[in-house]
């Protein structure tokens, strides 16, 4: 699969560029995704992780129903060290567990060999709106 | 103290808020973040959903929502220690979400508070709804 720009019309694309290549996401940290310690801001951390975990929950719940839709109940992030200025944020999700209306995934950021975050959310399964 | 940083998009505060100085890159990219002061003289923060900080479906995207946490509930901890705090983790729930134009409000409260540790919850609302409850987790830098 090529690579390509995730979330290009919202938050992701305005807080990003994040790129997505098959089930890996990924960003340079730039000047803007800093905190005032010129590191990379947590709130840009749990963007990507959110980003993430939640394509992992929607493509879960099309697989078991075309159209479903998913809504975050939950997301915990561990910061587990920092990122610095430059480094590239490499990052993927996996489905823990898939119940029929809900979905436990997980996932990590890495840079330059260091996990950076762990994350772990809960979604639910929304049925297909017949509209 | 540093100049703060300037927000790339212009919104006026609303009444009775006040524009934060913001002082993190990526806090001032999703700028501008307000201030007001609550009956108990605590202190509210807020920001107004622009088209900037929505999903495709139009709602706040979970990522603004923790990054504002991550300021403000930050902010608490540092007010606590007394100085600079990390973030250790943060765990959020999401209860409704929030749609261009809403004014969503962040009230914290440190729980518990040790020489290397603190302890904040978070409870963000729009109006009387509230949308997200968040519990972190911050280490005190240089204590232990």
């Amino acid at each position: 699969m090529s690579t390509r720009p995730v979330d290009t019309s919202g938050f992701g694309a305005y807080a990003g560029p994040v790129l997505r290549d098959g089930s890996k996401y990924r960003f340079e940290i730039a000047a803007h995704h800093l905190n005032g310690d010129d590191r990379l801001h947590g709130g840009m951390m749990m963007t990507l992780a959110a980003i993430m975990l939640g394509d992992a929950a929607r493509e879960a719940a099309a697989e078991k129903q075309p159209g479903a839709r998913v809504n975050a109940l939950s997301l915990n992030c561990d910061f587990v060290s920092a990122g610095e200025k430059g480094e590239t944020v490499e990052g993927q999700a996996e489905v823990t567990r898939a119940t029929r209306t809900v979905l436990f995934i997980s996932g990590e950021l890495r840079a330059g060999g260091r996990i950076l975050m762990t994350a772990t959310g809960v979604y639910s399964i929304k049925e297909a709106e017949n509209t | 103290m540093k100049a703060p940083l300037p927000s790339p998009r212009d919104v006026a505060p609303p009444a009775g808020w006040q524009t934060v100085d913001l002082h993190d890159p990526f806090e001032a990219h999703v700028g501008p973040l307000f201030v007001r002061e609550g009956s108990g003289g605590e202190r509210i923060f807020g920001f107004i959903v622009d088209d900037r900080h929505v999903n495709d479906e139009g709602e706040v995207h979970e990522g603004m929502m923790l990054t504002f946490a991550d300021a403000f509930l930050g902010h608490a901890a540092n007010r606590a220690a007394g100085k600079g705090c990390v973030t250790l983790s943060m765990q959020a729930s999401f209860l409704a979400a929030a749609k261009t134009g809403d004014l969503v409000e962040c009230h914290m409260r440190v729980e518990r508070k040790t020489r290397a540790i603190i302890f904040v919850s978070g409870r963000f609302s729009r109006g009387n709804e509230d949308l997200m409850t968040a519990t972190s987790l911050w280490k005190v830098l240089g204590e232990r």
